[in-house]
């Protein structure tokens, strides 16, 4: 349903964003983001992007892994 | 002479001559080239390989190649994977009416350096002009002859419980090159090229480093994936791949993350799948190694005795899962 | 500190049954072999996540007239090609003469209509609300820029009621990551004051355990739950921009979602006013309405009634080349990807 690849912009320009994902490039619409730069990394959708991917991977996991853990501990159910 | 192919290149009288002479013996030149209807050759005895190949690539010119250079490196492939040094080739052409002469002068050069620095020698050719929209640009078939080493012995049914499975470098590089050329989905690769190469001089060094390996098996369309399935059902045994151990180019990653296509599937044209007792393993990657084009040979799975006829994936999370089995056409996965 | 898969392995309590629905989440946990490594008391189902699945057969149908009748080019995300109408796919439709085109975006579709002009273009326009945004792009663009020759065939479906039908087939839903993108998380805030759990997770095996090592630790407490295990991507608000595009250019409509029925206001059509760029309208295409196997047993797979095991036409009958129902039919399909990744393999 929503196959989609985290990818680096390389450059914008006018609602296009020439998108990079480690070594395969195109062009995607940029129309549904806002203030998009050079470097920005986004979620890219069927030719859209739809998403600026702030932060790296892992970082959310960890986080909620920890609260999961606290939980447990705490034996707050 | 014309820039473009036309239907009196292909009648018999002088423009096929000139065609002949000026495309063809230009580029293929060699003392043994017949003139005649056939080339005669002399043999020393002993076991022979003997294969033909069709080719029907579009476009027929792509990053890392083109057709001429397929054409030659498929048939001296399957000649290798014999263990049969490639010695002698035939090469037929149906070429479409309008083809560009330009762009056929650069297959048949690409043909002649592609068979020079596979060490064989083309012997004879027969060219067609098919009219425009019979066949799509030009079709090319070769045929070719090889002495096999007298201790090669090897066959899709050879493959035994506990063999290494070896890949000799990354995967998928063609079909992805042949995908993005057609530019059907607008993405580009500029590090991704085919990996098309003749063979025999990085099978013959394994042949002679290693005894006893039981299958080589060059991967072209289907890809890696399906001569797994191949030599599974062939000697009826279970393969079991390590994921993270297949390697794949960035570029290749990039454009099967986006378009939800299994690199495995997609077609090679200058790798080979070897399977051979596990304790040969580390010389046979050694030699790959050293080889131009072999650098990230590796190691990719072993042979089982369970679930024979099967390919199993050891996945990221260190699960077994089915490797699904090759369908038809390789489509992406968008929605 | 525990890691998601030794929180997984531990669970010994009640048989907890997970939902996902999501074809790209079903089709990465069967590829990945997370089934394979759930404890007994872990049941994961596949739901109605694969948009191709869903789809009626007559879309296909209805396609395929364009094709061969209107003569118009099909452009088509490569999901749809090898599906089964009542008489043919688009694959072979393909080989009888119809011009089929794989496309990996909609606006792709609209180039080539632009490129074209003499030639009717046609887009299959499937999709939840990840993909629907880029129909609605294609078709916004056609509009500003007068292009005649361009329209879509729409069979685009929405979630939420969806889950209003599938309350009660889980304990626990995973949240398909791309749809909440663009929807962003209110609805499941709401549904979890309403006693429906769930959390939203991306496409990792390190998101995907951590989302079920989540619901596996939240469940004990009996209390329903909402987490956003993707926050990186997945906000709140979701995409404004996406969801005023879809309300502009597309309003609600009910929709027949194979194997589950008729669901109220659950698809979505061209507004009006964007008549000329509905492929129905244009070409005076009647909803086609193709018949289903009737022992086929997708819609109770789709609701988590049973396994695709279960079904008797399950790898005899119905087999990834020779489908016969919705969930056999798409790579992203249950059936399929049980088939598929080998889910009898220990037998």
């Amino acid at each position: 349903m929503c196959v989609g690849i985290s990818a680096r912009v390389v450059k914008i320009d006018d609602g296009t964003a020439l998108i990079d994902a480690s070594g395969a490039e195109r062009k995607v619409s940029a129309e549904l983001l806002e203030d998009l730069e050079p470097g920005d990394y986004v979620m890219v959708h069927a030719g859209v992007a739809i998403a600026k991917i702030e932060g790296p991977s892992g970082e959310e996991t960890a986080k909620l892994m920890e609260e999961l853990n606290n939980e447990e501990r705490t034996g707050d159910h | 002479m014309n820039e473009r192919v036309t239907l009196a290149h292909g009648a018999g009288g002088q423009q096929t001559t000139e065609l002949i002479d000026r495309v063809f013996k230009a580029h293929f030149s060699n003392p043994d080239f017949t003139a005649d209807d056939a080339a005669v050759l002399t043999l020393d005895a002993g076991r022979l390989a003997f294969t033909t190949d069709g080719f029907i690539v579009s476009p027929c010119e792509f990053p890392g190649g083109n057709i001429g250079k397929l054409s030659i490196c498929g048939t001296v492939n399957d000649l290798s994977c014999m263990g049969a040094k490639p010695l002698y080739m035939t090469c037929a052409f149906v070429i479409e009416e309008g083809f560009p002469m330009e762009t056929l002068e650069r297959i048949a050069a690409a043909m002649a350096a592609t068979a020079k620095e596979a060490g064989v020698r083309i012997v004879a050719g027969d060219t067609k002009v098919a009219g425009r929209g019979q066949v799509d640009g030009v079709f090319i078939t070769t045929t070719g002859i090889g002495r096999v080493m007298e201790t090669a012995n090897l066959s899709g049914s050879r493959a035994k419980a506990g063999d290494a499975v070896i890949v000799s470098g990354d995967i998928g590089r063609h079909g992805c090159t042949i995908l993005l050329a057609r530019n059907e989905f607008g993405i580009e690769a500029p590090d991704v090229k085919s990996d098309c190469a003749p063979l025999w001089s990085t099978v013959e060094p394994i042949l002679r480093a290693v005894p006893g390996i039981h299958v080589i098996r060059d991967a072209t369309r289907g890809g890696v994936g399906t001569v797994l399935y191949e030599i599974a059902g062939q000697s009826r045994v279970g393969i079991c791949l390590d994921a993270a151990s297949v390697p794949v180019a960035p570029g290749v990653r990039g454009v099967c993350g986006m378009l939800g296509l299994e690199p495995l599937y997609l077609a090679c044209e200058g790798r080979i799948v070897i399977f051979a007792p596990k304790e040969f393993a580390p010389e046979i990657v050694k030699t790959l190694r050293s080889c131009p084009g072999s650098e990230d040979a590796a190691v990719i799975g072993e042979v089982t005795e369970e679930d024979p006829g099967k390919v199993v994936m050891l996945t990221e999370i260190g699960a077994k899962t089915l490797l699904p089995r090759p369908g038809g056409e390789l489509l992406p996965r968008i929605c | 500190m525990k890691s998601a898969r030794e929180i997984i392995d531990s669970y010994d309590g009640r048989p907890l049954r997970i939902m996902e629905v999501c074809g790209t989440h079903t089709h990465e946990i069967f590829r990945l072999g997370i089934r394979r490594i759930l404890p007994p008391g872990l049941k994961l189902i596949s739901g109605p996540g694969c948009p191709v699945c869903v789809t009626p057969c007559g879309y296909i149908d209805e396609a395929v007239s364009l094709a061969l009748e209107k003569n118009a080019v099909i452009c088509t995300f490569g999901d749809l090609i090898r599906v089964p109408g009542s008489k043919m796919s688009l694959a072979s439709a393909r080989s009888l003469g119809a011009e089929i085109r794989t496309v990996y975006s909609p606006l792709d579709a609209l180039e080539l209509a632009q490129s074209d002009p003499d030639r009717q273009v046609v887009f299959l326009s499937v999709g939840f609300e990840t993909t629907t945004p880029g129909s609605c792009l294609a078709v916004r663009k056609a509009a500003e820029r007068g292009v005649k020759n361009f329209s879509i065939l729409s069979a685009n479906k929405t979630m939420p009621r969806a889950y209003e039908a599938l309350k009660g087939s889980a304990d626990a839903f995973l949240y398909p990551g791309h749809v909440s993108v663009m929807t962003g998380t209110a609805l499941y805030e709401r549904l979890c004051a309403e006693g429906v759990s769930g959390i939203v997770t991306g496409f990792t095996a390190d998101e995907i355990l951590t989302a079920l090592a989540a619901i596996v630790e939240l469940s004990r407490s009996g209390k329903p739950f909402f987490r956003n295990c993707y926050p990186r991507v997945v906000r709140p608000e979701g995409n404004p921009a996406a969801v005023r595009l879809m309300d502009q250019i597309m309003e609600p409509c009910d929709a027949e979602w194979r194997g589950l029925g008729m669901i109220p206001g659950s698809g979505l059509k061209l507004r009006d006013r964007f008549a000329p760029f509905d492929a129905r309208v244009k070409f005076g295409v009647s909803e086609l309405r193709g018949r289903d196997n009737p022992a086929c047993s997708c819609g109770r797979i789709l609701r988590g009634e049973c396994m695709p095991p279960d079904c008797p036409l399950f790898g005899k009958v119905c087999t990834p080349a020779h489908p016969a129902g919705a969930c056999m039919v798409s790579g992203e399909g249950a059936c399929s990807a049980f088939y598929q990744y080998g889910e009898k393999i220990d037998e």
